[in-house]
């Protein structure tokens, strides 16, 4: 009955076709939005494979969430500030960070920019203005309001993006966050990226309502629902919802409604939890398949453009992953910088026994 | 070359996996990426695909068995490679190894083989040293284990507490046990021990203690010394001590209290009109306290020389009962050593003895500036039974004034 009011909006239902008003977009727009899915489904692929071979301690990839991360992302502006859930790398990459600095932090190396101290996978890119990963969830969720306030308060352009899993809206910190946001009407976006699923946390497990989106009325924020697995449809909600809070109407709740296809992360086995006949209907509902063929039926897309797209991706890859293999690890004495401003002693006893 | 090719950690902290199946038979060829076989782990079962192309040269395990990670699961005989033998034979020693050994032992992934010897461990002084977390080099101190001594097989080369025991183990004639067993010495306390001991502790118990501490800003003392060591018919070695003697002398003759003892027969407290000064001296033996006698009628030179010669003749053993005996007051000083503040036990049955401590060079604020300024603290201990405190600030406020405006101090 609630769900009623929170309607699933769609562009592009599973077949590609379309089924609403799609979003302005050029040629070049709509192309960039599928070889951004197409990288981020190339890297989490060969990340996961060479964490299988030991040459990477961890991984989790964002498989089957890639329209949902795209199709947000492409609708902010360079100037605003995203506080990251988990899943969200290729945000980051399609704000510029550099393919080697990605690959380097899931290494751990020399050229990790947080020089081995994350959990692999973790990332933090503050030049694309997209702050660190972190395990602890929904820890992200005040700060992005804080954040957001900052902006507010200094009359910048700039708002903040909260990215979020299901399981986020459990925690304290997501009620501390949606009711402070909604009091001093912070100009934030809560995006939240149901997957269905909280490592082996089923949705109805977490929640006792029919969506997440209906949690925002509470709080008297706007909310709504959006198919995450149609790219157009979360860009074009995105966009619409990006600018009331840039105007200054509020903050909004997006939850996009996805399904996290693979496992939680390189450690976990979703097939012991879930029955994964229901992960198969969801692969039918690839974001990559339906975007594909709607490209396809304008002719953007074809089977030679995905295969040269696909060995240019993976070839760049390939090559990236070799540089950063090479770059060794960091030295043991970056352990003992950037904590405190001057070394205590016991850490310099450490460093002169290191 | 052959590849060894260990399994790796595949979930957070995975010690073992089970294999489920192989994928592949020795012999067949097998190109990167490729599934190599299903391991079974306690968090999931994964497919391990082959991170080299090249030839399966050897299989460890079949299927059921569990490996450990970082045993080696297959020998992949890259392109061009013909000395498999070998290499095969050296492997299944490593498996074995791998199996048997501890978790630690084995724990090495190819990756960190590889750095292994890249990794030198070459200090700026010239020396290597074994590489080892803090916590295990606590442990090897703790066990008296020698570091460097120890095999390491840790990643990275490191250290691990297997190491740390198996060495411990290896050592002749050392259990565990009694590694951490102290070895001691007894040394029989006699003579000027002995002495030193009986005396502080019926100070101690006797006269309940406290110390009271002030800085004082000696650099026109400072000046004071330097100028009066320049002069040339100066033949003895002049430190501070004699005008800290002078200074101490005018604070007693003041506040006469301090220049005391209690007699606890009689319950009377004797004031002393004469100023034996007692002056701590460091020898071989132990702490001795040789006494500048009637110091209030000596001169700066006359005192230098008296606490020279008294010091020499503790020092060489040769001094002579008289000297170590009626003092009034005592002065102790670690000299260059110094310290910041002490809290000295009295000269029983004296009421005080004043501690001086280490001349140095600190920025103070002085009228309106910031100025080096040379800062000695003093600890002047005593006898609360006899001596309250404002007697003792004050009598310490006129050793302070005395010893900032040392020209006072200067023979008449």
């Amino acid at each position: 009955m609630i769900e009623a009011h929170f309607p699933l909006r769609q562009v592009l239902n599973e077949n590609g076709e379309i089924v609403s008003r799609p979003p302005v977009l050029s040629r070049e727009e709509q192309v960039r939005l599928y070889r951004s899915m197409l990288r981020i489904r190339l890297i989490d692929e060969r990340m996961m494979m060479l964490q299988r071979q030991g040459r990477v301690g961890f991984y989790g990839a964002c498989t089957g969430q890639e329209a949902a991360v795209v199709g947000s992302a492409a609708a902010f502006r360079p100037e605003d500030w995203i506080f990251p859930g988990l899943r969200e790398g290729g945000a980051a990459l399609m704000r510029g960070f550099p393919l080697l600095d990605y690959v380097s932090q899931v290494l751990g190396n020399r050229i990790d920019p947080t020089k081995g101290r994350q959990m692999p996978c973790h990332y933090s890119a503050p030049a694309a203005n997209y702050v660190s990963w972190s395990s602890c969830i929904a820890t992200q969720l005040p700060h992005a309001v804080g954040a957001a306030l900052a902006m507010k308060k200094r009359k910048t352009a700039a708002i903040a993006i909260a990215y979020f899993g299901d399981g986020a809206t459990s925690e304290g910190d997501f009620n501390v966050a949606m009711n402070f946001a909604g009091v001093y009407k912070a100009p934030v976006l809560f995006f939240c990226q149901n997957n269905q699923w909280a490592i082996s946390v089923p949705m109805d497990h977490q929640t006792a309502a029919e969506t997440f989106a209906v949690k925002a009325v509470a709080y008297g924020l706007k909310s709504l629902r959006v198919d995450g697995n149609d790219v157009l449809a979360v860009f074009r909600e995105t966009q619409a919802a990006v600018d009331e809070v840039r105007g200054g109407g509020g903050p909004i709740l997006i939850e996009a409604v996805t399904y996290r296809m693979g496992a939680h992360s390189s450690s976990d086995d979703p097939s012991r939890y879930r029955d994964e006949s229901v992960t198969e209907q969801w692969k039918a509902r690839d974001p990559l398949i339906r975007y594909r063929r709607y490209l396809r039926g304008l002719g953007l897309w074809n089977d030679e453009l995905e295969r040269l797209a696909t060995h240019e991706m993976q070839e760049e890859l390939a090559a990236t992953i070799q540089s950063a293999e090479a770059a060794g690890e960091p030295s043991v004495q970056t352990l003992f910088e950037d904590v405190y401003s001057r070394k205590p002693w016991h850490l310099v006893v450490q460093e002169r026994e290191g | 070359m052959a590849f060894e090719f260990k399994l790796p950690d595949i979930g957070e902290g995975v010690v073992e996996g089970e294999i489920v199946s192989w994928l592949v038979k020795e012999g067949d060829a097998v190109h990167e990426d490729q599934p190599l076989v299903e391991v079974m782990t306690d968090k999931a079962t994964v497919e391990i695909p082959s991170p080299r192309e090249g030839v399966i040269v050897r299989r460890v395990g079949s299927e059921g068995e569990i490996v450990r990670v970082g045993a080696t699961l297959v020998v992949i005989d890259e392109k061009g490679d013909r000395s498999t033998k070998a290499a095969s034979g050296a492997v299944s020693d490593a498996a074995i190894a791998g199996k048997a050994g501890s978790p630690g032992g084995a724990q090495k992934s190819a990756r960190a083989q590889q750095k292994d010897t890249a990794r030198s461990r070459s200090h700026a002084d010239g020396s290597t040293r074994q590489p080892a977390t803090p916590a295990m080099r606590r442990l090897a101190r703790e066990m008296g284990v020698n570091l460097d001594s120890v095999a390491a097989t840790g990643p990275g080369g490191r250290v691990t507490r297997e190491d740390i025991e198996a060495a411990v183990r290896a050592a002749p004639g050392r259990s565990a046990g009694a590694v951490t067993a102290q070895t001691e010495e007894r040394i029989p306390l006699r003579g000027l021990r002995k002495r030193i001991a009986e005396r502080m502790v019926r100070s101690k118990r006797s006269a309940p203690h406290y110390t009271y501490v002030e800085e004082v800003d000696v650099t026109s003392l400072v000046e004071l010394k330097e100028k009066a060591q320049e002069q040339p018919d100066s033949k003895e070695k002049i430190t501070y001590l004699p005008f800290i003697i002078k200074a101490v002398v005018r604070g007693l003759e003041s506040h006469p209290l301090l220049n005391a003892t209690l007699d606890e027969t009689t319950q009377e407290v004797v004031l002393k009109k004469y100023y034996n000064i007692g002056v701590a001296v460091a020898t071989e033996e132990g702490l001795m306290v040789p006494v500048v006698k009637a110091a209030d009628r000596l001169s700066l030179r006359d005192l230098a020389a008296n606490i020279q010669r008294l010091a020499d003749d503790a020092r060489a053993g040769k001094s002579r009962l008289e000297d170590l005996q009626g003092s009034t007051f005592t002065i102790t000083s670690l000299g260059a050593l110094g310290g910041i503040l002490a809290t000295p036990i009295i000269n029983y049955p004296e009421v005080a003895i004043l501690g001086v401590h280490k001349i140095r060079l600190r920025p103070e604020y002085v009228s309106g500036s910031i100025e080096p300024r040379h800062i000695m603290y003093l600890s002047l201990s005593l006898d609360h039974r006899v001596v309250d405190g404002v007697i003792g600030a004050q009598f310490t406020a006129d050793v302070k004034r005395l010893l900032e405006a040392p020209e006072q101090l200067l023979d008449q």
